[in-house]
């Protein structure tokens, strides 16, 4: 898929991903991070693993307080708010 | 060498088409990039698209999004 | 005469051949005889019936580049039966450094290593500033063989100072980390790391991630010339990044003629997905002919915490984040007050937070050591308290500063992990031995890939696992005439009970210089252990000898 075509994924043409789900898991240097997976505007699962510095940003950023207050929750708008 | 290691285990030929990414110009801005990228969204998007794409500059980094001349830079989101 | 003959045992050669019934006599450091019954006499012979000898295992990723300094045997990974370490990973080496660029260096090392600031202040004397002045400073003092690697952040540090965190390099500048790069190589470094997420004392990305891929590629036409290892710490967080970087090291790889390794590669049972596409990428590079070796590590992951900080193991609840996330003294009074305490209870579950909290274990450090080793579950009938509870007292009782660990939550499954070990495309590593000295045990990956995964599950047979951690090693890394009992090679021997070899239950030790604490485990099951014909490690016991040597490469 070309860079535009992955735009075109959208009815704003923008990849409007959304949280699918957040968990705990063990990072690599025995601390708890934040492993969040998203669901892309095409359709393309992804997640990623957040340390806990960024984990903690990212919930405040969400304006939520526990894991399952971010599923459902638009990335852009989150990340903006970071 | 891999023959002597791991010989026949080697089955796959070709290679699979991957996620797309460049790497910043030295002291490139977020902007420039994003221009470089998506030369076809508009810029205000283009650079919201970057941002999302790519968690480990925008979100994971101090200072937060802090380009490096090392970075994967991802120019589409994930692949179905 | 030989030196030492080795009989009776289980000789598993590190080949992957069946193992057999033999003996292994040893002459002048090296193997000089292998064979179901030699003749000959020897000054020593040592009874190994029941046992399997094989060769010495070979850690290719750790930190041990301080510790070397005033421990040649890097303990306790020595008793682990290993005989060959690789430090210098993550783009961190402690040469080539200039006198000026010591504290600097320092505190990146404290950042990883956790490795008390007295270890560098008493423990050795900086006696150097080129890799082959490192060289000399701890060669004599080996009782371990080491093939250590140049760290590019420390080639940047020498060659741009202050600028090495803060731009791309010049042409100019390029050339002379060629020169420097060349300069360590002939001084017998084995290759050069490099990292694209480590980060100094305060969070900044460490020197090597300013440079950009030409010079990663300059360097590597470096390593080309000798055919030398490059070695990464990719953004192992994300599956696409990973595969990305696995695509450049194979444009290196390609390009110069160089072996390349990534470490680490995590199993993660909520994305099941991510070795699999990483091993198939790998694959395909492979059968291009390139040489991209990602390392797996054996052992689980566990989460370790104490409420002096905010941790996302609490992330479910709450009432807990929300305290937790306080200042210290506000955290404190919060915890003490019976009101919000009763919330944070009643957040935990039902049950109290039994399933939540129930199986934390006390870990040995500041906590009293009647509760050290027991869990949250014990420690809270024994009071009469609910778990969620008990968490929050007995941290009250003391300062907050006692340390819980939740063992085994990630990297965990036994039943995916085992095939992935014993994929030929898989290199075992990444133990990180000599780092996170205060966060957890980086030694016995070893014993536990005999105990786990071939007595376990039997994922793999003795045979394959000895093959993985000798010879296939040592022949990715280039170490010449090492991994194998051959007449010939390196008598680096290790004689183990396979009923038996395991690692220990981790525990603190107060060995690092300034009385600083580390984790540890002890090995069980390794009974002799030879570097370079002299017995090193037997009984239980560190001998005398300093027969370790910087490793000859191919």
């Amino acid at each position: 898929m070309s860079a535009a075509a992955a735009l075109s994924c959208s009815p704003t043409g923008l990849d409007d991903a959304v949280v699918e789900a957040a968990e705990v898991v063990a990072g690599h240097d025995g601390a708890a991070e934040l492993m969040v997976r998203l669901r892309h505007g095409n359709g393309a699962s992804s997640f990623v693993t957040l340390d806990p510095a960024a984990g903690f940003d990212l919930l405040r950023a969400a304006g939520a307080d526990n894991l399952a207050a971010l599923a459902g929750r638009p990335w852009r708008q989150i990340i903006r708010d970071l | 060498m891999n023959a002597r290691l791991i010989g026949a285990s080697i089955k796959r030929m070709t290679l699979a088409r991957q996620r797309r990414f460049v790497t910043p110009h030295p002291d490139e801005t977020l902007e420039a990039l994003a221009a470089r990228a998506l030369p076809d969204a508009p810029l205000a998007d283009a650079v919201d698209q970057i941002r999302a794409w790519n968690l480990h500059i925008f979100a994971m980094r101090k200072p937060r999004g802090l380009m490096l001349g090392s970075d994967v830079v991802f120019v589409e989101p994930p692949l179905t | 005469m030989f030196d030492l003959i080795i009989a009776g045992g289980t000789v598993v050669d590190g080949t992957g051949a069946k193992g057999f019934i033999g003996d292994v006599a040893v002459k002048d450091g090296r193997i000089a005889a292998v064979g179901e019954r030699l003749d000959g006499d020897a000054r020593r012979t040592i009874d190994a019936t029941g046992r399997v000898v094989a060769p010495g295992f070979i850690d290719p990723h750790t930190h041990f580049d301080v510790q070397l300094l005033w421990d040649g045997a890097a303990r306790p990974a020595l008793a682990h039966g290993i005989t060959a370490v690789v430090p210098g990973n993550c783009s961190l080496s402690l040469a080539p450094l200039r006198a000026k660029d010591r504290r600097a260096l320092v505190g990146m090392f404290q950042q990883i290593e956790e490795m008390p600031p007295e270890a560098f202040s008493e423990a050795f004397e900086w006696t150097w500033e080129d890799f082959a002045g490192y060289r000399e400073a701890i060669e004599p003092g080996l009782s371990i063989n080491v093939a250590p690697l140049v760290g590019h952040s420390v080639i940047r540090l020498w060659v741009m100072g202050e600028a090495a965190n803060q731009r791309a390099a010049t042409p100019d500048e390029v050339a002379a980390m060629q020169d420097l790069l060349r300069q360590s190589l002939d001084a017998g470094a084995v290759g050069l790391s490099t990292s694209f997420v480590d980060v100094d004392e305060n969070g900044r990305p460490v020197p090597s991630r300013f440079a950009d891929f030409s010079e990663l590629d300059a360097l590597s036409a470096v390593l080309g010339e000798q055919r030398r290892m490059l070695q990464i710490v990719p953004e192992f967080y994300a599956t696409d990044i990973t595969i990305a970087r696995v695509d450049q090291l194979a444009e290196l790889s390609l390009k110069h003629g160089i072996p390349t390794t990534f470490s680490p590669l995590f199993d993660n049972r909520l994305a099941p997905e991510n070795v699999s596409r990483v091993l198939t990428r790998v694959e395909e590079q492979f059968a291009r002919g390139a040489q991209v070796w990602p390392q797996m590590q054996t052992r689980p992951i566990d989460i370790s915490f104490s409420l002096l900080r905010p941790s996302l193991f609490f992330a479910r609840f709450p009432r807990w984040v929300r305290v937790l996330r306080l200042p210290l003294p506000e955290r404190i009074a919060a915890l003490k007050n019976a009101e919000i305490a009763d919330k944070m209870i009643e957040d935990a579950g039902p049950d109290g937070g039994m399933a939540a909290f129930g199986e934390l274990v006390v870990r040995a450090g500041e906590a009293p050591e009647h509760l050290v080793g027991r869990t949250l579950a014990e420690i809270a009938a024994e009071r009469g308290q609910s778990p969620a509870r008990a968490l929050i007292d007995v941290s009250l009782e003391h300062g907050l500063d006692v340390a819980f660990v939740a063992a085994s939550r990630g990297h965990d499954d036994t039943s995916r992990i085992g095939p992935m070990l014993a994929s030929p495309f898989v290199h075992i590593g990444a133990s990180d031995g000599g780092a996170h000295l205060a966060s957890f045990a980086t030694y016995g990956d070893t014993g536990y890939l005999f105990s786990e995964f071939v007595r376990g599950s039997g994922a793999l047979s003795l045979e394959q696992a000895v093959r993985k951690i000798t010879s296939d090693t040592a022949r990715i890394w280039g170490l010449k005439g090492r991994g194998e009992l051959k007449p010939g090679f390196a008598a680096d021997v290790v004689v183990f009970d396979p009923d038996t070899i395991a690692r220990g239950e981790e525990r603190p030790e107060f060995d690092m210089p300034g009385d600083g604490m580390r984790y540890v485990r002890d090995s069980s099951g390794v009974e002799t252990v030879v570097v370079n014909g002299e017995v090193a490690w037997e009984g239980g016991r560190y001998t005398d000898a300093k027969s370790g040597v910087i490793c000859p490469l191919n």
